[in-house]
């Protein structure tokens, strides 16, 4: 019972509202064509009523806003608690729509628009149900900018072989002249002369010559910047690099003497002294300023003896270095050369790595990353450097007492290294000998034949009663000695 | 012969043939970008496909392209190319299962 009168109040109170609001309604007289939806004024009134109330333009703005306020016809049976409100078009003539179009529609918005205080907006429709290209603008961004990426490979591919044409074609002769094989890959069988680059990468080309006195070869390595990645280009623009020549000469044994040199720009030598093996052993001290030989500040010395110094720096030397210093970044000479220090996780390696005589050359190509073809004509000069060094390096040698401390030094290295590793050579050893008795033990227990296992271990016994016979006499000896 | 010898320094018997360099541990010294760039390819398409994002496959593209800028030459091209393909798929699937435009984060 109280459920139904409640459900009863509810539906009153709902009526009322919405009877509520058709109130303004009523009072038209034009209420017997109004329907009860909303777009009952675009319907198609089927009696035209001229002498009914006026017409009006209806809006949803709002009634406090200062608009000018159209009305035809105006009448004063109009009804005062409808308000007027007009839209933005002021002149009659380009009033689209028909007078009876609006009849009857009162200002429902009425109750609306006290709440509602913006315009009607038209609102975009969401770009994905769009069905124009322009939504599509970072794709398009995107394969803009793959497209750009290639066109800079290819550009740069291009130029980076461009360059080492030209290189190659400059230093062709000066090559040919010096070494019987100019160019060679390695697979032939036989060596001819490829007479062309290597092309290891697309910024990096090598060159291998050989066949002439003092050396066993040179390998030229033509290291450019990486022109075909677009971000490496973008990189350099923030810090200039310039493209590199590295060439390194391995030297016959009998054709250099032992020392280890090096000359070239103050960073550049800071960090081989910290990366190169041999440059951290045997020339401990910092680099010196080259200006005592008469080198332009930019260049700095380091050595393993000032001897060495003196008879590197002759006169033709130092015109070289001096003429051509901006495009020189090293020059290393050792005769105890085996690459950059080499980071093991156990600890020291267990031996000394292998040793060659080498001389290394890094040069820069002029340009500082904008070079041109003909910039590598400037290289050439350095390149008869490279020759002329070849020739020195077999005429010099130390004399006596620089012999002396060569030897000296190097012996104390290799004592130092033995030194180091003393400890893990030990274990090695034992643990080597431990694997050989268990081998040994293994073969006894595998034998079938209980005969023959025996005689194994029999065999096995007496050699081990040798060897500490061994032993003892030699702590014998040993004793007699000291007495 | 001996004029011949002094001025001609070069010594046909003393030929050397090219051994290219040990690469043990070369490839890893040299350079890590393209590793590095097959790798981050290959997550991030992994990622646009699981994930369904758009951005991601895109950037993969972008990753196998410059792995296979700074490829060196003793890399194989297979493994090149299907990284590639394995970006391209992801972009091609992203697209296929909702043809929206990307927006950006922004």
């Amino acid at each position: 019972m109280k459920g139904f009168h409640a459900f009863c109040v509810v539906l009153l109170i709902f009526g009322s509202v919405s009877e509520a609001k058709f109130d303004d309604f009523e009072d038209e007289e034009d209420i017997v064509e109004y329907d009860d939806n909303d777009f009952a004024e675009f319907e198609d009134v089927a009696e035209d009523s001229v002498t009914e109330s006026p017409q009006r333009v209806i809006t949803t703005e709002d009634d406090e806003d200062e608009t000018t306020v159209e009305l035809e016809g105006q009448d004063e049976s109009q009804e005062g608690d409808f308000e007027d409100a007009d839209t933005q078009e002021g002149d009659t003539e380009s009033e689209p729509y028909d007078d009876e179009e609006f009849e009857g529609y009162e200002d429902k918005p009425d109750t609306t628009s006290s709440k509602s205080k913006d315009p009607i907006t038209i609102v975009d429709v969401p770009a994905h149900l769009q069905n124009s290209w322009e939504s599509y603008y970072l794709e398009i961004l995107m394969v803009t900018g793959l497209l750009a990426y290639i066109m800079n490979y290819i550009i740069g591919k291009n130029k980076n072989s461009r360059l080492a044409q030209a290189w190659f074609n400059t230093h062709r002769e000066l090559l040919e002249s010096n070494f019987t094989l100019v160019g060679d890959d390695g697979t032939n069988k036989e060596a001819t002369s490829t007479g062309k680059l290597n092309q290891e990468n697309e910024h990096i080309y090598n060159l291998w010559c050989s066949g002439r006195v003092c050396c066993e070869g040179m390998l030229i390595q033509l290291r450019f910047l990486k022109r075909q990645d677009l971000l490496n280009v973008l990189a350099r623009m923030m810090r200039p690099v310039s493209d590199q020549v590295q060439i390194k000469v391995t030297m016959n044994d009998e054709d250099m003497d032992t020392y280890v040199f090096a000359v070239g720009t103050r960073k550049a030598l800071v960090r081989l002294q910290k990366e190169m093996q041999d440059l951290s052993e045997f020339c401990s001290d910092k680099p010196k300023s080259g200006a005592k030989y008469g080198l332009p500040d930019s260049l700095a010395i380091l050595s393993e003896m000032g001897e060495v110094t003196d008879g590197m720096m002759d006169t033709k030397m130092l015109h070289f270095l001096t003429h051509y210093a901006d495009k020189i970044e090293s020059i290393h000479f050792s005769d105890q050369f085996s690459g950059p220090k080499i980071m093991q996780e156990e600890g020291q390696p267990l031996k000394l790595p292998d040793t060659k005589r080498t001389l290394l050359f890094t040069f820069n190509v002029p340009g500082s990353g904008n070079t041109y073809p003909k910039d590598m004509e400037a290289l050439l000069p350095l390149m008869n450097m490279v020759i002329y060094s070849i020739d020195k390096a077999k005429k010099f040698r130390l004399n006596r007492e620089g012999k002396q401390k060569a030897d000296k030094n190097r012996a104390r290295v290799e004592e130092n290294f033995l030194k180091l590793t003393h400890v893990q050579r030990q274990e090695a050893a034992q643990s080597r000998r431990e694997e050989k008795k268990r081998a040994e033990k293994e073969r006894i227990m595998n034998e079938e034949d209980p005969e023959k296992q025996r005689r194994l271990e029999e065999a096995a016994l007496r050699r081990e009663q040798k060897k500490l016979e061994k032993k003892q006499m030699k702590m014998k000896q040993i004793k007699v000695k000291a007495m | 012969m001996s004029v011949n010898n002094m001025s001609d320094p070069r010594r046909p018997n003393k030929v050397l043939r090219y051994k290219p360099p040990p690469s043990e541990c070369n490839p890893a010294l040299d350079d890590p970008t393209p590793d590095y760039m097959n790798l981050l390819g290959m997550i991030f398409s992994m990622c646009g496909l699981m994930l369904k994002l758009k951005w991601c496959a895109w950037v993969a593209v972008y990753c196998s392209f410059i792995s296979f800028a700074n490829s060196r030459s003793s890399e194989d091209t297979k493994q090149m190319m299907s990284s590639f393909m394995l970006s391209i798929s992801a972009v091609v699937m992203s697209y296929l299962q909702n043809p929206q435009p990307m927006t950006p984060p922004w």
